[in-house]
């Protein structure tokens, strides 16, 4: 079981984890729309860089929030307090 | 404009029913469910599950704005407009991502109901506490009044009836049921509204795809007509300057929203969070893409230059639902918008009066150690929400123009106000008390000052200097004065 220090821990890689998605998103945002913009290509009459831009971008976001639920993100217990209630009086009588 | 018949109105009146049929049972659960008044009503006691949680954080965030007024402007500009609109994918998975469990941490350790409380808690700062109380009822107001004039406006053009009509319809209940279901009843209605949103899309979608004679045929007339709407910068009517821009605004920066910030104090556990995190982008993105391209669908059908639809491109969407739509469809179809109306209206409506009763009138109560009896609590926190609905409700019937300009504008004010507080107080020790004053105060001045003299640099939204003054100001002010004290830190920070 974590201490609540170690799910504040957690939760920090978690928000690191969540910006490198971020950056990802934007890479393919910007390769699939931009990138493909400059290419005389339609598909359902729709250019090339719309389909990668919208639907790619869309899809590729999805992959990146499947991939940190489940391999970054980490279940917890948010109210059970004993362990970390402890931590903290002990911090305190240090104080 | 051919107006529909009284049939036409059915369906927005059975959907509005309904919503306030789920809010009264919300109510009559949380009353069985236990737990103090002040936690059930402003977050419904923290028991939201992944599908309710995901729900009813698009349905806040996705507005009227994002009905009406952006697939307006993808009307006029095209793709450039979709792709652009594109970048609202991220906006859930950052939400949760960087703030959701940090928040239902430190939220459960210190009891918070609302952000300001956690805000007030962490910077030590009553001072601090009452300016983002003002902040956000401020920016809530002006964003409510546009959701009102937004779904009102559509109303009017759709159906043919008045606009005070339709305003007096669905406002009444959009206030009643709010302050009668409060947050749990909120919750509860914008998962209903977040699938009316979705049934609405899809029905226009059917309606402009017959008119124009299929898709194909749609494009071409567009890429013959219009060939730079199949551009990513639609001849220089999107620039690269704008994209980055709506990234900030509509993308990168929207974790900070109060709004949405406060539901992730409210969720049950850790497997919600994660289920409404891979569902609520699923939808989201489908959602916000979906609804734009409609915009620039229309295009395919409404050919005529933007004089001939009353010269505003909030005109696009309701022509466009009543020149492709039977009458009754049609009544099917405005149902989306409004829906994303009262859903946004609805939670700010909430959020506004826990700021009143919660950070102001009962923390003031608390200091001055004149605790309310829990009657007088319930009593007022109702009549509270009542009172500003219906401020919000007046201010309405005499509306602005351009609906996403405003919303736009409140967005980038709450951005400028929370991020960096929000970002420094969970994850920047150094930052305090005086950083923050600063960091809200100057940045909101700033980014005002700039909107109101329509100031820019280098031709960018004034989003760039309120959120970069606020960056700055937050560092510079932290710095100076000195390191909050261990013991209050340590909710935040857990020593070893």
């Amino acid at each position: 079981m974590l201490t609540y220090r170690q799910k504040h821990e957690q939760a920090n890689r978690e928000a690191i984890a969540t910006i490198v998605a971020l950056a990802v998103t934007i890479v393919v945002w910007i390769v699939c729309g931009f990138g493909l913009s400059g290419l005389d290509v339609t598909l359902f009459h729709t250019p090339l860089w719309v389909v990668g831009g919208t639907i790619g971008t869309w899809i590729c976001s999805i992959v990146v929030v499947v991939v940190l639920a489940k391999k970054f993100f980490v279940g917890f217990d948010l109210d059970e307090g004993d362990d970390s209630a402890s931590v903290e009086a002990k911090g305190e009588k240090h104080a | 404009m051919h107006s529909i018949a009284i049939a036409g109105l059915l369906p927005v009146a059975v959907f509005l029913v309904v919503a306030l049929v789920v809010a009264v049972l919300a109510r009559r659960q949380a009353a069985a469910g236990g737990g103090g008044f002040v936690t059930e009503y402003f977050i419904g006691n923290r028991s939201l599950g992944g599908f309710v949680l995901a729900m009813t954080t698009i349905a806040t965030y996705g507005s009227v704005s994002s009905f009406v007024g952006g697939p307006g402007q993808a009307w006029s500009i095209g793709w450039g407009w979709v792709y652009m609109a594109t970048v609202q994918v991220t906006a859930l998975f950052l939400l949760y991502g960087i703030l959701g469990k940090k928040m239902a941490l430190v939220g459960r350790k210190l009891g918070a109901v609302t952000v300001i409380d956690v805000i007030r808690e962490r910077y030590q700062s009553n001072a601090l506490a009452v300016l983002s109380a003002i902040v956000i009822i401020v920016f809530f107001a002006t964003t409510m009044i546009a959701q009102f004039v937004g779904g009102a406006k559509l109303f009017e053009a759709v159906t043919g009836y008045s606009y005070v009509m339709g305003l007096a319809i669905f406002g009444i209940a959009v206030i009643l049921f709010t302050t009668i279901g409060g947050f749990r009843g909120v919750a509860f209605t914008d998962a209903l509204c977040g699938i009316a949103m979705i049934v609405g899309i899809v029905v226009l979608a059917f309606g402009i795809r017959s008119a124009g004679g299929g898709y194909a045929n749609i494009m071409d007339t567009i890429s013959t007509n219009h060939p730079e709407m199949m551009e990513p910068l639609s001849g220089g009517n999107m620039p690269l300057g704008l994209y980055f821009t709506q990234w900030l605004l509509v993308g990168v920066f929207t974790f900070s929203l109060p709004q949405s910030v406060v539901r992730t104090m409210s969720y049950k556990d850790t497997k919600s969070l994660r289920s409404a995190m891979i569902w609520g982008t699923v939808i989201c993105g489908a959602m916000m893409i979906g609804v734009t391209s409609l915009g620039v669908l229309s295009a395919g059908v409404l050919t005529g230059p933007l004089e001939s639809y009353g010269g505003s491109i909030d005109n696009i969407i309701p022509t466009a639902i009543v020149t492709t739509l039977p009458p009754w469809l049609a009544g099917v179809a405005i149902i989306g918008p409004i829906a994303a109306s009262i859903s946004t209206v609805s939670s700010l409506l909430i959020a506004s009066s826990s700021a009143i009763i919660k950070d102001l009138w009962l923390h003031h109560a608390e200091v001055t150690g004149k605790k309310p009896a829990e009657r007088t609590v319930m009593r007022s926190s109702q009549l509270i929400t009542l009172v500003i609905g219906i401020i919000v409700f007046v201010l309405s019937i005499v509306p602005p123009s351009v609906i996403w300009k405003i919303n736009m504008f409140a967005f980038g004010g709450l951005e400028t106000a929370f991020s960096w507080v929000l970002v420094g107080g969970l994850f920047w020790k150094r930052a305090n008390k005086t950083g923050a004053l600063l960091s809200m105060g100057g940045g909101v001045l700033a980014y005002c000052i700039a909107m109101a003299t329509g100031f820019k640099i280098a031709g960018l939204h004034q989003i760039t200097i309120g959120i970069t003054v606020a960056l700055v100001l937050m560092v510079i002010g932290s710095f100076l004065a000195k390191p909050t004290e261990e013991k209050t830190l340590s909710v935040f920070f857990p020593a070893k």
